[in-house]
């Protein structure tokens, strides 16, 4: 299929995450409403950052004088993930020019990587990613737009009781995943088991990450060994 | 009130570090993938990261927040319906709240 393709149908099949992420828009532009940031502020940070959890985390911070090492600090750490994004699309983007690879890479999102693991092998995973990507962007500004605009509305309401949005959508993910693969999914149990213990000793959140994925790469190693030999073997 | 010379480099910082996780784990997993074997080991670690950031939250959660990763995950599990799943979570959070905060 060719990368213009793949972008299309990265952009059809983008729907479920379009309405999810428009939610957490919604509630990003009422966020920073409320903690000040002028509406060109809060679109120019939709359009340039592109990152839902990333961005929530800048607003915890945002007063003058902003401290710049701690927005950064906190943007990098939840931003973290997306290092593994990228290593995990390493054998997907081949063949495109490197030029291209490192522009759109900037359109890199979750649901658009998880997404292209269920898709046939004949897709363009690039052009996939990055047109799911265009989908999340328009639905990440619209939304965020729109939640600026209604804020004053719902000024009174609370909305802390849908702070656990996050974790659910990512829920979907995994599940996403858990169904999509075709090896066991034992590196990801080893993790959430490893993110539990690291968890109740009072670990800091970059050491339960840091624990749990790299716990998570040395199952997938031992596993990848594993059925290597057994094919060797056979 | 924050300044917009201030608000600017903020947003652009954190623009930078953003683009550069994108781009830094895409351009070191292209230094591994000459080892043999490493192409779903890298693969896993997405999820990896996922059950990081669930197990703690799920760990630390109310009633009702575990009530509703309960329903994400069944309907998740019978019908891949990401909108059924999520919105059925947030109304489990909206409305089950007030009753299930307390227990």
């Amino acid at each position: 299929m060719t990368t213009s393709k793949s972008a299309l149908h990265g952009i059809r099949t983008s729907g479920d995450y379009f309405i999810s992420t428009f939610l957490f828009g919604v509630m990003f532009g009422i966020a920073a409403v409320s903690v000040g940031l002028e509406t060109w502020q809060a679109l120019l940070m939709c359009a340039t950052s592109f990152t839902a959890s990333g961005q929530f985390a800048a607003l915890e911070f945002w007063a003058a004088p902003l401290p710049f090492g701690t927005i950064a600090l906190s943007v990098a750490l939840v931003s973290s993930r997306n290092l593994l994004l990228g290593m995990s699309m390493t054998h997907h983007f081949d063949g495109h020019s490197l030029g291209r690879r490192v522009v759109w890479l900037a359109l890199l999102n979750d649901p658009g990587v998880v997404n292209s693991f269920r898709m046939d092998a004949e897709i363009d995973r690039l052009g996939y990613v990055t047109g799911y990507g265009v989908s999340m962007m328009i639905s990440w500004l619209l939304s965020t737009w729109i939640g600026l605009n209604i804020a004053h509305l719902v000024a009174s309401f609370d909305l802390g009781a849908i702070d656990f949005a996050g974790p659910l959508v990512i829920a979907t993910m995994m599940m996403l995943f858990f169904k999509g693969s075709t090896s066991k999914p034992t590196p990801w149990i080893v993790s959430g088991v490893v993110a539990l213990a690291l968890f109740e000793i009072g670990a800091a959140n970059y050491l339960i990450l840091l624990g749990s994925v790299l716990s998570g790469m040395v199952v997938a190693i031992l596993q990848t060994r594993r059925n290597e030999a057994s094919t060797n073997g056979g | 009130m924050v300044g917009n010379s201030s608000a600017l480099w903020a947003i652009a910082m954190m623009a930078g570090i953003v683009y550069l996780t994108r781009l830094s784990g895409y351009f070191v997993g292209l230094q591994l993938r000459h080892i043999r074997g490493i192409q779903p080991v890298l693969e896993a670690l997405p999820g990896c990261a996922f059950m990081a950031i669930l197990v703690p939250a799920v760990r630390q959660g109310n009633p009702s927040e575990i009530l509703a990763m309960i329903c994400v995950i069944l309907i998740m599990w019978r019908s891949n319906n990401v909108v059924l799943a999520t919105g059925t979570g947030m109304a489990v959070l909206l409305f089950a709240g007030p009753y299930l905060g307390s227990l």
